[in-house]
């Protein structure tokens, strides 16, 4: 309905077939997330060549490895830390981490925070899906209050993070979120994060149905993706003395524009000038 | 009160000599609304009880507006109940064209009395063909297949006499003009109780619309029951050009696409895995293929979905 280009986006050109069908869980919403990005990778020409994907660990880490291009899975939480050197190494690589909730904001807080401070180009992505999946269901920086996990039998009883908040505070470029259910959105947000200068950090609204939905009756993947369609389950973002961290209504869309100088220049400005006065002395 | 009395009473009512039943029907913003109370107030006026009962929840997107009015046919006469039962309207005044055909049921069969204006209001809902300029899916009844139906109808373009008398909002004046025609109370009272609804600095124009319905019906035409309409839309569910291509061995039956196709014409077969179950009422809109999480089905649009974007 509301394709721009001529040529249509064909999800098969992107994907590594041998690998497909994917191991993700029967309405995982991290497949619809994936969709958005290789459409948003498709509208804006990207070379996959010249396409690098880092992710972490968890269940979306697993989303980096079908998609057919320069792609790398590495330890927990540190996907920012590699991509972040590896910017500075190819500055000609479009550099795209894929993480989760765990990874990104508890493994790998430190490095989320310092990412955004250092404002380098990269395009972070985040599926955020309340629960460390893969590993079994345990309670994550972004649980809602009350709900059950594996390790919160009674209900969780902390309060939960607003990371896009976070990624503001420690000055990220641009910070988005967006729900999967409105997937021509939510490409068009990507396509902003891809286009972006600088630390983008996109916090994206998945579903994990087989765990955490079940865990709480939160209903089939359908009744999930349709919860996302307005206020996005309320009783999780309500903005109380308890919850400081939440906005009492999920707000989508570009939530911060933080127009800064990119790291990658003033880094090789510096090591240029450096280099030269080696060279002068020599 | 006895037992007696209501019960004796009721009949009374079902023997239908004692209520006059006028259904007024329209989509939101025509003033249907607006007809029924004035209708209401001179009924009132007249010294006769009266209950009016109305629905306009969506009226300003678009929605369906309806207003059922009843009174007692002389002083005295109870009105029972405030909404109308099917096939025991009097008088049906249609603002819009397929509303009008939509509640024909509820006109009396033997002696009611239709009035509709021609003007058509096509709601978003009847776009199903989703390309551009394509035919929406509207009412395909033309007015001299109605008005034959109906023992009396009466089918005038009010919007566009509307517009001629100088304001395309006083439609529904001159369709309660041509109500005026069918009820039996005099003009200057008709005249009189419309002044008050009225806004202000529009009681001219209301007046004049509201003559010239009424004139409409009294001047003989050779067929009063066709005013040279608006051609009616010929095609109700356009045949769309899609091609729906799944990807068995990835489906994983979450159900997502099934429950969220807007036409429904998706379902899970016997070995649970999702197939099309209804080729024609598919769209192609695409949001099967953008909610599926396993790249399961892909949507093709045989002919080109935006011709002048070629």
């Amino acid at each position: 309905m509301n394709e721009i280009t001529p040529d249509k986006f064909e999800i098969r050109d992107y994907l590594r077939l041998d690998l497909m069908p994917h191991f993700m869980c029967p309405g995982c919403g991290h497949g619809i997330a994936l969709r958005a990005l290789l459409w948003a990778v498709h509208e804006l020409g990207i070379d996959k060549d010249n396409l690098a994907i880092v992710s972490g660990i968890g269940c979306s880490g697993r989303v980096g490895a079908y998609i057919d291009a320069n792609t790398y899975h590495v330890t927990h939480g540190r996907p920012l830390a590699f991509a972040t050197g590896l910017k500075l190494a190819r500055p000609d690589l479009k550099v795209i981490v894929i993480t989760g909730d765990g990874d990104c904001l508890a493994i790998g807080g430190n490095h989320l925070i310092h990412a955004c401070r250092r404002n380098l180009d990269i395009t972070c992505l985040m599926l955020n899906n309340e629960v460390y999946g893969m590993t079994g269901g345990q309670v994550s920086p972004t649980t809602a209050e009350t709900r059950l996990t594996t390790t919160t039998p009674a209900g969780n009883s902390e309060p939960a993070f607003d990371a896009c908040k976070l990624a503001e505070a420690a000055g990220a470029g641009l910070v988005g979120r967006e729900v999967t259910m409105q997937t021509p959105a939510l490409r068009n947000l990507i396509k902003e994060g891809l286009a972006y200068e600088g630390f983008s950090f996109l916090e994206v609204m998945s579903d994990c149905t087989e765990i955490y939905g079940r865990k709480n009756d939160l209903g089939d993947s359908a009744e999930m993706v349709l919860a996302q369609k307005s206020d996005m389950r309320p009783e999780a973002y309500t903005n109380s003395a308890e919850q400081p961290f939440r906005p009492n209504r999920l707000v989508t869309g570009i939530l911060a524009r933080n127009d800064r100088p990119e790291y990658g220049d003033t880094y090789r400005r510096q090591a240029a000038a450096l280099c030269g006065e080696g060279d002068d002395a020599a | 009160m006895s037992i007696e009395t209501i019960a004796a009473e009721a009949d009374a009512v079902t023997a239908d000599a004692l209520t006059r039943n006028v259904l007024i029907v329209g989509v939101g913003g025509q003033g249907v609304i607006m007809i029924s109370k004035v209708l209401a107030l001179l009924c009132q006026t007249q010294g006769l009880q009266v209950k009016q009962s109305e629905v306009h929840g969506m009226a300003k997107r678009g929605g369906v507006v309806f207003s059922h009015v009843r009174f007692g046919a002389k002083a005295g006469d109870p009105v029972w109940s405030p909404t109308i039962p099917m096939g025991e309207a009097d008088v049906l005044i249609a603002m819009e064209w397929a509303e009008g055909v939509r509640w024909l049921p509820f006109l009396r069969a033997d002696t009611g009395v239709f009035i509709a204006d021609t003007q058509q209001v096509i709601p978003p809902f009847a776009c199903r063909n989703r390309d551009f300029f394509a035919e929406p899916a509207y009412a395909t009844e033309t007015p001299s297949e109605i008005v034959g139906q109906v023992s009396d109808g009466f089918a005038l373009d009010a919007g566009r006499m509307a517009e001629e008398l100088g304001n395309a909002r006083a439609a529904n004046t001159i369709l309660l003009g041509t109500l005026s025609a069918s009820l039996d109370f005099p003009l200057d009272d008709w005249l009189s109780v419309l002044n008050q609804f009225v806004p202000k600095g529009t009681e001219e124009i209301n007046r004049r619309a509201f003559l010239l319905g009424r004139d409409w019906v009294e001047t003989p035409r050779e067929n009063p029951a066709m005013p040279a309409p608006t051609p009616a839309l010929p095609i109700a569910r356009p045949g769309i050009d899609v091609r729906l291509e799944i990807t068995r061995s990835w489906c994983k039956s979450c159900d997502i696409c099934v429950k969220l196709c807007p036409e429904r014409c998706l379902d899970l077969d016997d070995q649970q895995i999702v197939r099309l179950k209804d080729p024609d009422a598919c769209t192609g809109c695409r949001i099967c293929e953008w909610l599926c999480p396993d790249f399961a089905i892909a949507v093709h649009h045989e002919t080109p979905e935006r011709p002048h974007s070629a």
